[in-house]
């Protein structure tokens, strides 16, 4: 079937409040896209070039609204001076930590804050960035996700024991990162201007089946106030927040960033498949777009049909968003999704969310 | 005094309060408690509590790390005077992270809140090949074969880690866990047991074994 809109008309007809020819279709597809053009997913991981090219190619594909984007979820680790392993072996999906930059208390103190433009994988997505840039598309950049960051800096079970333990260590640190990051949309910014960049924020470890949400609002929250208020100063308009896997508990906290920030530009929620789409219309629906927010695992382990059937439910109780809604995972699409099911969620937009 | 002392042992598990423990578990060897008994009574009953709150979402992951931490300075403690029964021999679990995934704090739970219920559990870490798990059930004599992925690349491992184990001892138990699995991949899967969270994979556990094994 063919689109009456292309991806970019169709993105900026729903950013911009007004009516798609259908919903878009944002599969969340990393390391999927490698696999399908053949090539490890550690070469899109680690090369910015081929990142991109596998995104784009997968989206020409199947025809689906994504722009190609890098970012990861052991994001802060390299950033910070520590190594990460990019994912060349059987069972790898995603770069994993080797290295934490903090091992002792001692090295918080000493731990200094990155130049962005060579810290970790940055360079890499910037290179993703400009190539976007270069075909019209929002150069995009991952910030937020704090209590992640840290964690992958500190070794996640350290910082949590640390929350408890050594909550100064923690706070010190999570103080460095939001500085970093002010670094990192500066120079996003700077090489592109804010009307063509848009910011990827989100993170695991934030789970409310790991922390309190009394910690995601004290160690974590102040900062994403400051890094959203930041980047609304900056110029910025445009956020896709991704608060992974259950954070039902911390869903008020993400709202009141929204309201400290005066509900200033657009931001797109794709909350994990455990949080219900109700829950997050009732929170965002009068400003934001929700994108949600499909069982990322069943496009692995389920048939073409069920999950047509579980992209059509999604999308009945997404249209009630009055802000828009894109059909999307609730995570990354499962690298070995056969490529069927991603094909369904396209399928499924196309005859449960078209507009005539 | 005794209940005095074990409570006091369960409480300081729950607060995680370190220093309390140290002294409740002195105390209870002063007060010629059993240190069998103080760990089961005290410290391991204090975990259970631990373990229903996290379930309840009471508790959370920073807190349970801490509950840990107290146990374990009591249980150092009450250890070396336990007068070992060598009739008495503990359910073994084999546990580990499969291939290709590195994440290892929801196995760490797991792993903690079956040995406060008295298991024997041999920790194979993270990153575990598939000859692993085969090797550790065969040289451990294992009663159950636990693994856990958070990646849906490394949870695909998970059935032909299952056929092996079985082939190498067909009694042994298999459970998976992690964030992609469900009940369903998991009878997909052919394991015996699934549970979604460290709480839960105890009990499991115990009704499997209670059951006769696989």
């Amino acid at each position: 079937m063919r689109d009456r809109m292309s991806p970019g008309e169709r993105m900026h007809a729903l950013l911009t409040g007004q009516k798609p020819d259908r919903i878009p279709v944002i599969p969340f597809a990393f390391g999927y896209t490698a696999k399908i053009a053949g090539l490890p997913i550690g070469d899109f991981y680690s090369d910015g070039k081929k990142c991109f090219w596998c995104q784009l190619m997968a989206a020409d594909l199947h025809g689906y609204d994504a722009t190609p984007m890098y970012g990861y979820a052991s994001v802060g680790a390299w950033e910070f001076g520590g190594k990460i392993g990019f994912p060349y072996e059987v069972g790898h999906g995603a770069p994993y930590v080797i290295k934490h930059p903090i091992e002792t208390e001692e090295d918080v103190d000493k731990i200094e804050i990155p130049d962005p433009k060579t810290a970790g994988a940055n360079p890499i997505m910037m290179e993703v960035a400009k190539q976007a840039n270069a075909l019209g598309m929002p150069a995009i950049f991952q910030i937020g996700g704090f209590i992640t960051y840290c964690g992958n800096a500190m070794e996640p079970a350290r910082m949590l024991h640390w929350m408890i333990r050594k909550p100064e260590l923690v706070h010190k640190f999570i103080n460095k990162v939001e500085e970093y990051q002010k670094l990192v949309t500066d120079w996003f910014v700077d090489t592109f201007g804010a009307e063509k960049c848009m910011v990827f924020s989100g993170g695991a470890i934030e789970s409310n089946k790991v922390i309190s949400p009394k910690q995601y609002e004290t160690f974590a929250l102040p900062h994403e106030i400051n890094i959203n208020k930041y980047i609304f100063s900056k110029g910025l308009h445009v956020v896709m927040m991704h608060p992974c896997a259950d954070q039902n508990k911390n869903l008020p906290f993400y709202k009141q960033i929204r309201e400290a920030c005066g509900w200033k530009g657009k931001y797109v929620w794709n909350f994990g498949p455990e949080t219900p789409i109700e829950k997050q219309i009732e929170a965002f629906g009068a400003h934001d777009i929700i994108a949600g927010n499909v069982d990322p695992p069943s496009f692995q382990t389920r048939s073409f049909d069920e999950v047509l059937m579980l992209c059509k439910d999604n999308i009945e109780r997404g249209l009630k968003n009055p802000s828009g809604y894109i059909l999307m995972p609730g995570c990354e699409m499962p690298p070995l999704a056969p490529p069927i099911n991603v094909h369904a969620m396209m399928v499924a937009a196309r005859k449960f969310g078209s507009f005539g | 005094m005794k209940e005095e002392i074990l409570n006091g042992l369960a409480e300081a598990v729950v607060s995680g309060d370190t220093e309390k423990a140290e002294k409740l578990a002195k105390e209870a060897l002063a007060n010629g408690i059993d240190p069998y008994e103080a760990i089961m009574e005290g410290c391991s009953k204090g975990m259970s509590i631990v373990s229903q709150k996290y379930e309840c979402g009471d508790m959370y992951v920073p807190e349970i790390l801490c509950s840990a931490e107290a146990m374990n300075i009591a249980i150092e403690i009450l250890k070396p005077h336990i007068k070992v029964d060598p009739t008495a021999v503990p359910k073994k679990i084999i546990i580990g992270v499969t291939k290709g995934d590195v994440h290892e704090i929801g196995k760490n739970l797991v792993k903690l809140m079956m040995e406060a219920a008295g298991f024997k559990v041999v920790d194979l870490g993270r990153d575990v090949p598939t000859e692993k798990f085969v090797e550790a059930v065969k040289t451990e004599n294992a009663d159950v074969c636990a693994m856990s992925a958070l990646m849906t690349t490394s949870m695909i491992f998970m059935p032909e880690i299952i056929s092996q184990v079985k082939k190498a001892k067909p009694n042994v138990i298999t459970m998976v866990g992690g964030g992609p699995l469900s009940l369903d991949t998991a009878k997909q899967y052919g394991a015996d047991g699934y549970a979604k969270d460290a709480s839960l994979a105890v009990k499991v556990t115990k009704e499997l074994l209670s059951r006769g094994g696989a």
